[in-house]
């Protein structure tokens, strides 16, 4: 499906979400229940936290469903109020802010994959280091890079203008070159 | 590092963090798809719906106005094959047109103001049938307050709390006025 299409679909969808549609409320779960999993997983929360706040994120999606204004704007709405609803567990349970570096293990790499030991330390180290940052430049960082949301889509999902983004991603990629290297 | 390195790195950390959904979960969000997605708001709908009929602000507050008296009088124990929603929208356009209330127009609302009041067990006395409406310092209505004072209802629809002294030189003058 090009962009085109895709942008018909979801402003197909936003317009029946708006008429109030149960079943066009099912196909958005359908499109976006996984990706926002990944990205609560990615933002350092636990699987059975990750699992509630998607649940919490479609929740308040539902509720708020009057603001969305087209099917462009769908992905950053919904990524959205996931990062706020992530934000305010963060908030919630501050004492658990920092995540625990020995969760954050990576899986075993496949046949397929390219994985020397010392590509896999790096990756390690990535990782950790990713966990480490403040909250607002991991999100910046999994937004853009782990999500694969546009910079525009990205700024609007972490509701900041895009210099702010811009700026932010780029502490964030300084912070992790930094790390690397200290610990390389 | 190269500084391209790192973006693919991210990308490399991506794939290798990808992992499997548990499909239930979305079924478990599908279940809590409420009923009613739309929250009813009949005020704010009512409104959009004038202003998207291309009417003034003026004539949709007016429309409005009116529908909300019209419920009024629907829901209370009042007669609504009488003239007052006639007399009360009529004085309600005229009130939005000229910005001030007619005081000729104000002995339905006082009448209205008066049954409150008796249904609320306040000593009110109404003399929308004796007056001339048209006085705008006419009193329509007074009642009786705390320690001795009363609440004035002039014809142009002001109030004012006055004592018995002032109460009775009111009445005078009201009734001089008509004399002549």
């Amino acid at each position: 499906m090009d962009d085109g299409q895709l942008e018909q679909k979801h402003d197909w969808l936003v317009d029946q979400l708006k008429l109030g549609s149960r079943a066009a409320a099912a196909e958005l779960v359908d499109i976006y229940y996984e990706q926002i999993y990944l990205f609560m997983r990615r933002l350092g929360h636990t699987r059975q936290v990750s699992e509630d706040l998607t649940q919490e994120s479609f929740l308040q999606a539902w509720k708020y469903i009057n603001q969305i204004r087209h099917g462009r704007a769908l992905r950053s709405w919904m990524y959205r109020i996931a990062a706020n609803v992530s934000k305010l567990y963060w908030r919630k349970h501050y004492i658990r802010k920092t995540v625990n570096i020995e969760d954050v293990e990576l899986p075993d790499c496949d046949d397929g994959q390219n994985c020397t030991i010392e590509r896999r330390e790096q990756l390690d180290r990535l990782g950790k280091a990713v966990v480490r940052l403040p909250i607002k430049l991991r999100q910046s960082i999994v937004l853009h890079y782990m999500q694969h949301l546009t910079i525009s889509e990205a700024a609007q999902a972490a509701d900041i203008a895009e210099g702010t983004f811009k700026s932010r991603l780029s502490r964030a990629l300084t912070a992790l070159r930094k790390e690397i290297a200290v610990k390389a | 590092m190269k500084k391209d390195e790192l973006p693919e790195l991210l990308n490399e950390l991506t794939q290798l963090t990808t992992e499997q959904v548990d499909p239930t979960l979305a079924e478990a969000i599908k279940n809590r798809i409420p009923w009613s997605l739309l929250r009813q708001r009949g005020g704010i709908h009512t409104i959009s719906i004038i202003i998207d009929l291309r009417v003034g602000k003026l004539a949709a507050a007016a429309v409005i106005i009116l529908a909300m008296i019209l419920c009024a009088h629907f829901f209370s124990s009042r007669d609504w094959k009488s003239d007052g929603i006639f007399q009360n929208g009529k004085m309600i356009a005229k009130y939005l047109l000229s910005g001030k209330y007619p005081a000729a127009e104000s002995t339905p609302v006082a009448r209205s103001r008066y049954y409150y009041l008796r249904e609320q067990g306040k000593e009110a006395v109404y003399y929308g049938d004796v007056i001339d409406p048209k006085d705008p310092n006419a009193i329509l209505i007074h009642w009786k307050l705390r320690k001795g004072r009363y609440k004035v209802l002039f014809a142009d629809l002001t109030t004012k709390t006055v004592t018995a002294e002032q109460l009775i030189s009111l009445q005078a003058r009201m009734l001089q006025n008509k004399a002549e």
